[in-house]
């Protein structure tokens, strides 16, 4: 058991300290019905770094950091004008629409490069195995930084994501803007180490998972942030024990839990109902 | 317990300790080296390949297994040449074992002594994937190889002194045989000497060279990018036109289009495995490219 913290004891920290904030994050755009702005905002921030390579910056150098965190932010730009209330276009679809793009751009601008493949397959599989304990402090101090901004700010943007009909008196353009902003600066920032996949599956299935089980924000909250850490460990467990990817294994390990609370969900509606 | 009791019995399982052998723990990058390390080790190393036979040598995904596994190495066997620049640093980095860092006797680069092809004159990243230090791909000459197996027994007498008659011994075993095999390959190489062969990815030269095969022909418009259109029409041209009959492909290539390009000239799709199979030795593999290569250019 000691080799197996040894082992996996900075994957074991990276994957307790960082999904907090993601479940908390992931609460509000299931609120908010915009399940794949991570995705999207991802690959916006992918294709940043392609042109990055493709001006000879190397993948992990500051310079391509501001240049995916640049296109970050203008995908949150183009999220902010498009949340509209006209119904015959949902935003899911324009989300849907600049993730597409934003791959299909992408593998073009890295066609005539060879160091691309190796970078798209990265930022979809990710490295949580090797993260080094420097990626894991500065990306934990960046969402110590988010989660104060939230908790200051958490009128304004529980009114957008939980009570939209009820936030004309804030300028809602703006507020939108920063909450993509530093949502789109989370989900990059945890994509260097877990990539697409993990990323995706931290934000929504401790979420969903919730969902089936609680109501409240706090109880939500609580409920995700423990399905996440048990899956977390059992995740890493698995991978060390059965010697499998480990983003993999923690994504289905997820998977398995989402089955688990569906199942209770059943019984825990029955007996409100009842 | 008196002092006097105890002295001989910690002196009997220090004793005890240092003969009881310690085997090298050896870990290889990929399964040529792999294959080598064995041949030189035999059952005085406990050997780890990471690699599997097919998979793309530039791209391999970590496993916890990995970790262990270097963190526990005496000795790490790396092809070199930035061939696996992409994953065994952070792995080194990572398993923070000083006998494998890089200067450490412990860490062998298998392109060390030898003369690699394609250097480039200039560095240029819009050529694709060119390696700066020259092609990475020089285990599939034989000569090579024997280069390789020199270096790889030098550093494990020096790391184990205890068995270094017995590396020595292993390695002159391989040698013989690979000499006497080489005659065999040339023997049943030089009639085709001359011949054409279409490659996915340029990772033969150093085979074409030792066996005076052309390959200067590749579905890769450059090496380490995916097959273009208009590059694979041109190759069908060319390939028609010089009545070039064979294409080799790797596991871990998009076999399709060699097919489809196969189709369209009536040459043949051949399997060419980059690497030996599992437990297949490093003699037998390049032996098994010579059979088939040369069988299929006979057809």
């Amino acid at each position: 058991m000691s080799q197996a913290f040894e082992i996996m004891q900075w994957p074991l920290l990276a994957c307790l300290l960082l999904p907090g904030l993601l479940v908390y994050l992931g609460l509000q755009i299931i609120r908010r019905e915009i399940i794949f702005v991570d995705l999207a905002l991802a690959q916006v921030a992918a294709l940043g770094s392609s042109i990055g390579i493709l001006m000879h910056f190397e993948p992990l150098s500051w310079q391509n950091y501001l240049l995916s965190l640049g296109f970050t932010l203008i995908g949150a730009a183009v999220f902010t004008f498009t949340r509209n209330e006209n119904h015959r276009v949902p935003q899911e679809a324009l989300i849907g629409i600049v993730y597409v793009v934003a791959a299909a751009t992408g593998i073009l601008v890295l066609s005539n490069n060879t160091e691309g493949n190796e970078e798209l397959r990265r930022s979809l599989i990710g490295d949580v195995l090797l993260v080094s304990p420097r990626q894991v402090f500065c990306t934990f101090a960046l969402y110590v930084v988010a989660a104060v901004a939230h908790y200051i700010f958490r009128k304004q943007f529980l009114a957008l994501s939980f009570h939209p009909e009820n936030a004309s008196q804030i300028s809602v353009r703006t507020w939108d803007f920063v909450f993509y902003a530093i949502f789109g600066w989370v989900v990059t920032s945890f994509v260097q180490i877990g990539g697409v996949l993990l990323v995706f599956s931290y934000l929504i299935i401790p979420a969903i998972c919730a969902n089936y089980l609680a109501q409240k924000l706090a109880t939500l909250l609580l409920t995700g942030w423990i399905i996440a850490t048990l899956a977390s460990l059992a995740g890493l467990y698995t991978s060390y024990k059965f010697d499998l990817p480990t983003g993999a294994a923690i994504v289905c390990m997820l998977a398995l839990f989402l089955i688990a609370c569906m199942t209770l969900g059943v019984f825990v509606h029955k007996k409100r109902v009842d | 317990m008196q002092i006097s009791h105890v002295l001989p019995l910690l002196c009997s399982i220090a004793l005890a300790a240092t003969t009881a052998h310690a085997k090298l723990n050896v870990v290889a990058s990929t399964p040529d080296l792999g294959a080598l390390a064995s041949a030189i080790g035999s059952n005085h190393i406990e050997l780890t390949v990471l690699a599997k036979p097919t998979e793309d040598p530039h791209f391999v995904d970590a496993k916890p297994s990995f970790k262990v596994k270097l963190m526990r190495a005496d000795v790490l066997i790396e092809g070199g040449a930035d061939l696996e620049t992409g994953w065994i640093p952070p792995l080194v980095d990572d398993s923070r074992n000083n006998k494998i860092q890089s200067g450490q006797p412990g860490r062998v680069i298998a392109a060390e002594g030898i003369s690699l092809l394609e250097i480039p004159a200039t560095l240029d990243r819009s050529k694709g994937d060119i390696h700066a230090a020259g092609n990475p791909h020089f285990m599939s000459d034989p000569a090579n190889g024997r280069i390789v197996a020199a270096h790889i027994c030098e550093v494990f007498c020096k790391l184990d002194a205890g068995s270094a008659g017995f590396y020595k011994a292993n390695l002159k075993t391989f040698t013989d045989l690979l000499d006497a095999k080489m005659k065999e390959w040339k023997a049943t190489m030089t009639p085709l000497q001359g011949s054409s062969v279409v490659s996915y990815h340029d990772s033969w030269p150093y085979f074409a060279k030792e066996f005076g095969l052309k390959m200067d022909l590749f579905l890769e418009p450059k090496p380490g990018i995916p097959p273009t259109p208009a590059h694979l029409a041109q190759v069908i041209a060319e390939m028609k036109e010089k009545k070039i009959r064979v294409i080799i492909v790797q596991a871990y290539q998009n076999r399709k289009i060699a097919e489809t390009v196969a189709g369209h000239t009536g040459a043949a799709a051949l399997d060419f495995p980059l690497f030996p199979g599992y437990n297949q030795s490093y003699i037998d593999w390049i032996d098994s490219l010579v059979k088939s290569l040369s069988s299929t250019l006979n057809k």
